[in-house]
């Protein structure tokens, strides 16, 4: 079928013509293209909102009561009462205050720790043992005790999450810092550097991608953690507002105040992740 | 029939003495032994003399304590017997008058190529410090790629970065530990033709590790062959072959011979069986 043919009648070699697919304009194609580059680049937003489709009819449709699974569209009504003529602003800024407040003293304390622990084997021995057990009790199991001794304000909110990134800072700026390679190591030997210079210049930035991703897990743990704090004590915070829509039975609440949970714990990781590209550019990986 | 090389009248012992830069005596290391075996003896009162501005290679067999020997000389191995000096004064710790390039590169991926090379300056003025790294990146013509990150060079242009910056600090010795080892035939012969460029322009003294007869002849004055286990001197081959040297060369391929001839008889023993 495709092999070239000798035209008896003119002589010449016809030859074999391209393998007949469906053929298309290039600009037709080139288009197509452009599109299909534009879906793939968004092709996260295709499934949510897929989901809120499905959600906001199945409702308007009466297969789901309102009580269950408020419509889209009801949350979003419910989003703008609860911020205008309620506290939704309040307990907003309370919970995202305590968690930077706890954030900046458990990172304080876990780098500095974690430092001392990494650069010297007596500091290590001396903390690993009681840092281990205190790790072991979840930070909520503490709030018991927490609450009895300083009550349910925000500064038991701070201890707790200090405590809650404390542990995956901790422990990967250690981690980071005995995993520097040797290699390294004796470079800066060879140039005579002495132990301070050896800590700045070659370990501590050699270790910064293992202390990275501590803040990221600690950061995104204190988020939750805060969240769950509020819902068992206290009487302000996203995690309140939860609870008490819970015992009002106001599911559309409920929605509004799990939104805005996800929201800001995702801004808080795309936030560092964009920090951390800027920081350690120089890492090179596997990146899918 | 191939005529063996003439080798120069030796100089007399004080003339050596007077312009030895890097001197090792009796030097032996052992390796602490592992599950109640007995240590093993990596270097047996090993003597070696570099001369000022001599470029020495050192050739044996893969696990013959090559590498020991140079990491013992440039102070990097802390537990030895024996002595080595550098320029009279004791070596026990390394340091920037000890420059030192390893197989692999090491450049330190979060730092930029200048900022690589100039790694050992950082205790001069700035303007200072950005002076000499652009004259040895030039050195190395590596200077359009001052803000590059390792990660962006080739294996070939690493390499260059990472002797250039065992040599920002004028050290008084350079090691290379089969510096070449990592690269590819074709990038090898080049770079064997920089490394000769680079210390004949830095008059610096040289002390390498290779596997490479070949390389170990076309760079050296002298070649240090080790016999294994233990690790000891076996014979020193100096190479009077005029400089830049041809490959073709007879004296070349003659000594080539010599040394591919004493080194498989090396490695007969260390291998115990014909090869």
């Amino acid at each position: 079928m495709n092999e070239s043919v000798i035209s008896l009648k003119s002589g010449t070699v016809a030859l074999p013509s391209a393998p007949r697919a469906p053929r298309l304009c290039p600009a037709l194609r080139a288009r197509l293209r452009a599109a299909g580059a534009l879906a793939d680049r968004h092709i996260a937003w295709a499934l949510p909102l897929l989901l809120l489709l499905a959600w906001e009819l199945s409702t308007r449709l009466g297969l789901i009561r309102p009580l269950f699974l408020p419509a889209p569209l009801a949350v979003a009504q419910t989003f703008h009462d609860l911020l205008v003529n309620d506290r939704l602003w309040l307990d907003f800024t309370v919970s995202v205050v305590g968690v930077l407040r706890g954030f900046v003293v458990g990172t304080a304390g876990g780098l500095l720790l974690g430092f001392m622990a990494g650069a010297s084997r007596t500091v290590d021995r001396f903390l690993g043992a009681t840092l281990d057990s205190i790790r072991q009790v979840p930070p909520l199991a503490w709030l018991p005790l927490l609450v009895l001794w300083i009550g349910a304000g925000s500064l038991a909110k701070t201890v707790i999450i200090a405590k809650t990134v404390f542990f995956p800072v901790f422990m990967n700026t250690l981690q980071g810092i005995r995993g520097v390679a040797r290699e390294y190591i004796e470079v800066g030997r060879v140039f005579g550097l002495g132990r301070a210079q050896l800590l700045r210049r070659i370990v501590i930035p050699a270790a910064l991608p293992g202390i990275f991703t501590g803040l990221r897990f600690g950061v995104g743990l204190a988020w939750a953690t805060i969240i769950l704090a509020e819902m068992l004590g206290g009487r302000q915070g996203l995690g309140y507002l939860l609870t008490r829509a819970q015992e009002l039975l106001l599911t559309s609440q409920l929605f509004v105040v799990i939104v805005i949970i996800g929201a800001v714990g995702l801004l808080i990781d795309k936030g560092l992740r964009r920090v951390e590209a800027r920081l350690l550019h120089w890492k090179k990986g596997f990146e899918g | 029939m191939v005529t063996p090389p003439t080798v120069p009248p030796r100089p007399t012992a004080a003339d050596r003495d007077a312009a030895v830069e890097l001197r090792a005596r009796q030097v032996s290391k052992r390796f602490p032994a592992r599950r109640g075996g007995d240590p093993l003896l990596v270097l047996d009162h090993v003597d070696l003399d570099l001369r000022h501005g001599e470029f020495i290679s050192i050739i044996g067999a893969s696990g013959c304590g090559k590498t020991t020997l140079l990491r013992v000389m440039a102070g990097l191995e802390p537990d030895f017997t024996g002595s080595v000096e550098l320029g009279g004064r004791p070596v026990t710790s390394p340091g920037p008058d000890k420059g030192v390039v390893f197989q692999d590169h090491r450049l330190l991926p979060w730092l930029t190529v200048a900022d690589n090379v100039g790694f050992g300056l950082l205790n001069r003025p700035a303007a200072d410090r950005q002076r000499v790294v652009e004259k040895y990146l030039r050195l190395v013509g590596l200077q359009n790629f001052a803000r590059a990150y390792p990660g962006q060079l080739s294996g070939g242009m690493a390499q260059r970065a990472a002797i250039v910056r065992a040599l920002v600090n004028k050290p008084r010795v350079l090691f290379l530990d089969e510096p070449l080892g990592a690269l590819d035939a074709l990038t090898r012969m080049h770079m064997q033709r920089e490394l000769e460029r680079v210390w004949r322009e830095e008059r610096v003294t040289v002390l390498m590790v290779t596997h490479d007869v070949e390389e170990a002849i076309y760079l050296s004055d002298r070649v240090v062959v080790m016999g294994s286990r233990p690790g000891r001197v076996k014979k020193i081959i100096p190479i009077p072959v005029a400089r830049p040297r041809s490959r073709e060369h007879p004296d070349f391929l003659a000594i080539k011979k010599e040394l591919l001839t004493t080194f498989s008889l090396e490695a007969r023993e260390y291998f115990s069986y014909e090869i």
